[in-house]
């Protein structure tokens, strides 16, 4: 594959032709935040983006999704994945969307996800500003991002584009790009490597240490009563959460008699999450503390996932910390507290 | 197989959430009546019933004494009980009395001592019938009345969100109030309306009511160290359609 470079000048042309072809989503202002959005105009493209409100993940597993629709006559599958490039995705989602490409794909396969994801071109970009609450710098440090098709790097006087995949390579057509220079290349490295220095908060430990102290505490539930005491069991800290996969499904009917089954996003931190049906009307919710909830998601963060995922199933956005009203989500203060004691 | 016979009943509230079942738009409404046979509805149509029904639904808190016997009437003749808008709900705004003695005089004047007017405490109706199901919210949202008549008549359990507001903006990806310097009930109040207010830039007032679980402690504390709200403010925000909830914790 290769490295180009393209001028800050000729970036809104490649940018409009690239729009022009396919539809591009990219990190656009949402009053004082950022959210991915498809783009309307070049001009909206904020790659000086801190973080976004929502992972790019909602473009493969919206919020909401349709599975199926069904009347009288039958059902039909919802799915009508269309093409597009997603821009401007900093390393750690890209871990994010490595984690959740696995989990939708390996044994059952996930359509719904898979359909979507597979029609996505993504190119990832450099981390222009660090967002308060970020430690991704300290987090899965031996995990490297993988599922990306190029990354865009902002230099001096215009961007350096390294090629990853066939589909990646394909862009450079929308745009004048030039191979990059040797200095190019080192400085795309520098301005990389300087966005790890500026992270805000740090964990202290490394992955192994962490996922057998944080496993070996589960049975300390004064300690997960304390952490939880706050907690609005409101499943902020999964639904922004780029890792967090889990959904609900639920049918819906239209007065007609037709009807669609649908999948929500789900959160292990709110009260129904894990109560099941017992029949004829009886319920048991096995974590019904929210001590019990909120030790549940550390731990699949920290320790659970691992084995699976090479890495820990956190990729320090910081998404869930400053999202927290209660401000109590933070893994890093809660990881270093349990390191501590 | 006959159609199921729906009615609809009142008592005290603004009769605003009855209003709002008329305002699903003629196609809708029609299709609706294929399938139910819709047997009081004071809105809507002058005839009424004394016969059994199958589906009751009743708009309006138990505020007067002499309310009881109807509403255990009806619960009699009905085989599924539905509590539609906030004041059938948990009391609603009615509740917010519920601290006061001088309400009467303060709305009524010199007409106060009217006995119709004779209302005591503001209840949910489930202050004195078993409610099978509830809709939520202050006015009702009609479509959430909908799904929940569509799930019984296919046999199906409803489904009603017990989860906060902020489930659904940040689906929605709505910049959360507090980061703008704003107060929000987001965190205690109940889902299912789609989180519109905080969309729109104003804080959710929980007109829904409370989750099944609300942390009070943990709100009260985040409105006076976020909000700048001081203790007694924040300790009587949640009244407006929360004031029983608030009152039993
Ligand atoms: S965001 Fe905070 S308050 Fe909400 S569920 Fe998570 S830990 Fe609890
Ligand atoms: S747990 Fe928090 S910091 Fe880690 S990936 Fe999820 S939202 Fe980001």
């Amino acid at each position: 594959m290769t490295t180009s470079f393209i001028r800050s000048d000729d970036f809104a042309a490649f940018l409009t032709a690239m729009m022009e072809a396919v539809p591009v989503y990219g990190p656009v202002a949402k009053r004082s935040r950022f959210v991915f959005e498809r783009l309307e105009a070049p001009d909206e493209l904020r790659l000086d983006y801190d973080v976004t409100i929502l992972p790019p993940k909602k473009l493969f597993f919206p919020p909401a999704q349709d599975l199926l629709r069904f009347d009288e006559a039958g059902v039909e599958a919802a799915l009508e994945p269309t093409e597009k490039v997603l821009l401007g995705v900093h390393f750690y989602d890209v871990k994010a969307i490595d984690q959740t490409d696995l989990l939708f794909s390996e044994r059952n396969y996930d359509v719904n996800y898979m359909g979507h994801r597979e029609t996505t071109t993504i190119v990832a970009s450099n981390i222009q500003n660090v967002s308060g609450r970020a430690f991704f710098a300290s987090v899965g440090t031996d995990v490297q991002p993988e599922g990306h098709d190029a990354f865009l790097t902002a230099i001096e006087g215009g961007y350096v584009f390294e090629t990853r995949t066939e589909r990646g390579e394909a862009l450079l057509g929308y745009g004048a790009f030039q191979p990059a220079t040797d200095a190019q290349i080192d400085e795309a490295a520098r301005v990389n490597a300087a966005a790890l220095e500026q992270c805000p908060e740090k964990l202290e430990h490394g992955t192994e240490e962490i996922a057998t102290k944080v496993r070996a505490a589960f049975g300390d539930d004064e300690l997960w009563n304390e952490l939880a005491a706050d907690c609005f069991s409101c499943g902020t800290c999964n639904t922004v959460c780029p890792t967090c996969y889990c959904f609900d499904v639920q049918d819906t009917w239209n007065v007609d008699q037709s009807g669609q089954r649908t999948r929500f996003w789900d959160g292990c931190l709110t009260e129904d999450f894990a109560k099941c049906s017992l029949g004829d009307g009886g319920s048991e919710n096995f974590r019904e503390q929210r001590g019990q909830r909120f030790r549940h998601r550390i731990m699949r963060k920290a320790t659970y996932l691992n084995e699976k995922l090479g890495g820990p199933a956190c990729v320090g956005c910081g998404r869930c910390s400053a999202g927290c009203t209660a401000d109590i989500a933070d893994p890093v203060r809660v990881i270093n507290r349990i390191m501590a004691s | 197989m006959s159609k199921p016979k729906v009615a609809f009943f009142d008592f005290a509230c603004c009769e605003g959430c009855q209003i709002e079942m008329t305002n699903y738009g003629a196609e809708p409404f029609l299709e609706l009546l294929k399938h139910v046979e819709i047997v009081e509805f004071r809105e809507a149509m002058t005839e009424t019933t004394t016969e059994p029904i199958d589906i009751a639904l009743i708009e309006g808190s138990f505020t007067r004494e002499a309310d009881r016997a109807r509403l255990m009437e009806i619960r009699k003749r009905a085989k599924i009980v539905i509590a539609y808008g906030q004041c059938a709900t948990t009391g609603g705004i009615n509740a917010l009395k519920n601290h006061q003695t001088d309400y009467k005089q303060f709305v009524y004047g010199t007409d106060s001592d009217l006995p119709h007017l004779d209302s005591k405490k503001a209840y949910g109706v489930d202050h004195v019938i078993k409610v099978d199901y509830y809709a939520y919210g202050c006015p009702v949202n009609k479509y959430e009345v909908l799904q929940i008549l569509l799930h019984l008549l296919h046999g199906k359990e409803p489904v009603i969100p017990n989860y906060p507001v902020c489930v659904e903006c940040k689906r929605r990806e709505t910049v959360c109030r507090f980061d703008e310097g704003d107060y929000c009930m987001g965190m205690v109040a109940r889902a299912g309306c789609g989180a519109p207010c905080p969309a729109a830039g104003i804080p959710c007032e929980a007109c829904r009511g409370f989750v099944d679980d609300p942390n009070l402690a943990a709100f009260e504390k985040v409105l006076v160290e976020r909000a700048g709200f001081t203790p007694q403010r924040a300790a009587e925000k949640g009244r407006m359609f929360t004031a029983n909830a608030l009152e039993a914790s």
